[in-house]
């Protein structure tokens, strides 16, 4: 290495180090928030059961958002600490999945009756799907997941669903562990991915989800004791049980990417779409025994169960609506 | 001049050497390190956030990113093929892998500037991917040629060594930057460039462009042909070097994969699994220059044979009803340790036996079969596990492995015993 070279990367390696440096220190002391103070807008409506939603931020959809309760056409901030990317609430104990405060990871948050921090779970994912059961026994969380690139492994996404005893605050178990059966034999394949669990209102033992592998989307019916699941169906996304435990409200794939919700009867295993035709990504909740609700990703609305009226906006600027039933 | 001794903390060997050696690598070798090291950091940096940035800031679903990095993996296979025959033929295998690095770095300036796209980033991650692919051929042949043929895979053991630093770095620098400015993914691609913009600097002012064993620059109608490079497939013996290395490839169980079934087996807290990646991460950077040098003394053919041993281990935990941490650990660090007893070695064994002037279209050929055998091995592991089960799976594949060991051993002492030309 001859002298010019020499001094060109010293000058190099000291440009480097200034920028490099200077910017982050400069980000450092600049703007940098991961949640939003916004608030979210009821909109006038018939609807008596309270909702709880989580507050989106339109210019920066992404950011935690506080935790809110709309009733009576009116809109009510519930928490200081609490701030979100998914919310779900039922029996006195209730999950907040977000980024954490750093910015760096994820974490969830288990928070009692009076929206106070009970346990915090550090998540290794982006926030996708929470739910509790309705006697507060049980929770669930679906994360996504990035293959890390050391070695040269795979970079594709995967999801993890975890099960929570929401009294402790721990994780007792992961859907990737529990054995599957189809039509009464063992089930398993290298790409099994399992999403979106809604626990049966009667038996919170029992449980729905969604299993992923090669092109199809079974609904899987499980049982957290005996840590199994067997496959109902295919063609089933994100199910929501309804409160008499006798439909399935769900996402129906359009297209890549591109959803329909519908709903569907156990009994006879047949369903129809409802109302809304916007494709919709969500685990859609009862907010009655007749009526969803959901969000588009920026608003809250309702919609009829049984496939007629039109869908009305119930929120403005929140996501990850929970029907407070009772 | 290329002899000089490099730095004794990080190359001394402790472990293999009987009388103190002194672990003599070429001061482009290590150059070459230094200059994968700075890219790595600024990859890694990249690849940890990227995720989070698509949905934090973007609003991006995550699915997006695995389908755009899928569909790029192809294309930068058969890149590999063609920039190491063309480093070759303009005999300039510093600048060929020099525009390998220089496009990943323009890829970071992209994202810094103007990646809040889904589609510009789906355009610059396929950049990095081709410029990847562009880059390993040359590079490997220019560590080769600056290392003496008794020295092979010690060099290349210190060059993955640093290349896997690099990598381990990377996450954490990204970490250390949100800590400090949370949620500032714009500061991470920033360093991420400088980064970046040092490699590129370093490879182009320091590395040495015609090391010692580099041929003598001739007229130009004395450049290797395609069908000279062609024709290594049908030479005797590194056709016979192409076929175990296939043949391995296809019987081994991807990382991913193994990563998969690992996780079937114990029951983790969500925040342990990115460690095992780690684990197998640090393994393998300790472990790949004493590798190295242990095949340069011992012979390249038996450390080969006893790195793909090593995945026996790793199927066997996979067999196990249920795992502790104990197993878990030792089936990682044997996990790191089979990949430095093979990718290095088996490139260096090729380097011993191509000749000098078709180095890096020989290593591009070997990296792309052993790519589509790595594919190929994917493929019929996830069909195998879905028909039969995990363990039944795994338990074929141990089969495979070991018949496919009886057949490479004599192939790959054949392939070793002559050079082509020497």
């Amino acid at each position: 290495m001859d002298r010019r070279s020499k001094r060109a990367l010293a000058v190099i390696l000291a440009l480097c180090v200034v920028l490099g440096g200077g910017y982050v220190v400069h980000a450092a002391f600049g703007p940098s928030r991961t949640t939003t103070d916004a608030s979210p807008d009821a909109v006038a409506s018939s609807v008596e059961t309270p909702v709880m939603v989580r507050a989106v931020d339109p210019a920066n959809p992404n950011l935690n958002g506080g935790v809110f309760v709309v009733a009576d056409g009116k809109v009510r901030r519930r928490s200081k600490e609490l701030a979100c990317e998914r919310v779900y609430f039922a029996a006195g104990r209730g999950i907040c999945m977000g980024v954490a405060a750093s910015g760096v990871d994820y974490g969830a948050t288990v928070f009692d009756r009076r929206l106070r921090p009970e346990h915090s779970i550090s998540l290794t994912g982006l926030p996708s799907r929470a739910r509790v059961s309705a006697d507060g026994r049980y929770g669930a969380m679906t994360v996504f997941v990035s293959g890390d690139a050391y070695l040269e492994s795979s970079t594709a996404f995967s999801t993890r669903t975890y099960v929570l005893d929401m009294a402790r605050g721990e994780t007792i178990g992961q859907l990737e562990q529990f054995e599957v059966l189809k039509d009464g034999a063992r089930f398993d394949a290298a790409d099994f991915n399992f999403w979106g669990i809604t626990f049966d209102p009667a038996d919170s033992d029992r449980f729905y989800a969604t299993l992923g592998t090669g092109s199809h989307h079974y609904l899987v019916e499980g049982s957290v004791g005996a840590r199994s699941m067997r496959v109902l169906r295919d063609g089933i996304e994100c199910p929501s049980l309804s409160p008499d435990g006798s439909r399935i409200a769900f996402k129906s794939r359009t297209g890549e990417g591109r959803w329909r919700l519908h709903v569907l009867d156990l009994a006879s295993l047949a369903d129809h779409p409802v109302a809304e035709t916007r494709s919709i990504d969500d685990q859609a909740e009862w907010l009655d025994r007749d009526t969803l609700v959901y969000s588009d990703g920026t608003d809250v609305f309702v919609v009829d169960a049984d496939g007629g009226g039109e869908p009305q906006l119930l929120v403005r600027d929140a996501t990850s609506p929970v029907a407070l039933r009772n | 001049m290329y002899q000089v001794e490099a730095s004794k903390a990080l190359l001394k060997p402790r472990l293999w050497a009987r009388r103190p050696l002194g672990l003599r690598v070429p001061r482009n070798v290590v150059l070459l390190g230094i200059v994968s090291m700075l890219t790595d950091i600024s990859a890694e940096m990249v690849a940890t956030v990227l995720p989070m940035y698509l949905v934090f800031s973007l609003g991006a679903s995550p699915l997006a990113l695995g389908a755009i990095d899928g569909t790029y993996r192809g294309a930068a296979a058969l890149v590999q093929v063609a920039s190491g025959f063309a480093s070759d033929r303009w005999r300039r295998p510093k600048e060929v892998a020099g525009t390998g690095y220089a496009m990943s770095a323009l890829g970071k300036v992209a994202l810094a500037g103007a990646g809040n796209t889904i589609a510009g980033i789906g355009a610059i991650v396929a950049f990095d991917r081709i410029g990847k692919g562009i880059r390993t051929a040359p590079r490997d042949a220019l560590i080769s040629l600056s290392s003496t043929k008794e020295g092979l895979a010690t060099s290349f053991g210190v060059h993955r060594a640093l290349d896997s630093a690099g990598a381990m770095l990377g996450p954490l620098v990204a970490f250390g930057i949100l800590l400090v400015a949370p949620a500032r993914f714009d500061a991470v691609f920033v360093v991420s460039t400088m980064f970046a913009v040092l490699g590129v600097a370093v490879l182009f002012l320091t590395v040495q462009g015609r090391p010692r064993r580099a041929p003598a620059p001739t007229e130009a109608d004395d450049a290797p042909s395609f069908r000279a490079a062609a024709g290594l497939v049908r030479d005797p013996r590194f056709g016979l070097l192409l076929l175990a290395a296939a043949g391995l490839s296809v019987a081994s169980i991807s990382d991913a994969l193994i990563y998969v079934g690992l996780q079937r087996k114990i029951d983790f807290e969500p925040a342990v699994f990115p460690l095992l990646f780690v684990v197998t991460a640090i393994a393998f950077m300790a472990l790949a220059i004493p590798f190295g040098q242990l095949a340069d003394r011992v012979g390249r053919v038996p450390v080969l044979l006893a790195g793909h041993a090593m995945l026996f281990l790793v199927y066997g935990a996979l067999l196990l009803n249920g795992l502790d941490y104990a197993v878990l650990i030792l089936s990682l660090v044997a996990l790191g340790a089979y990949f430095d007893a093979t990718e290095g070695v088996m490139t260096a064994l090729a380097a011993a036996v191509l000749p000098e002037r078709l180095q890096a279209s020989g290593i591009g050929i070997l990296i792309t079969v052993v790519s589509i055998g790595k594919l190929v091995s994917s493929l019929a592991f996830g069909a195998l596990w879905f028909a039969i089960g995990l363990e039944a799976a795994v338990l074929a594949f141990g089969v495979a492995l070991a018949l496919m060991l009886a057949i490479a051993a004599p192939l790959l002492l054949r392939a070793q015993r002559h050079p082509l030309h020497g």
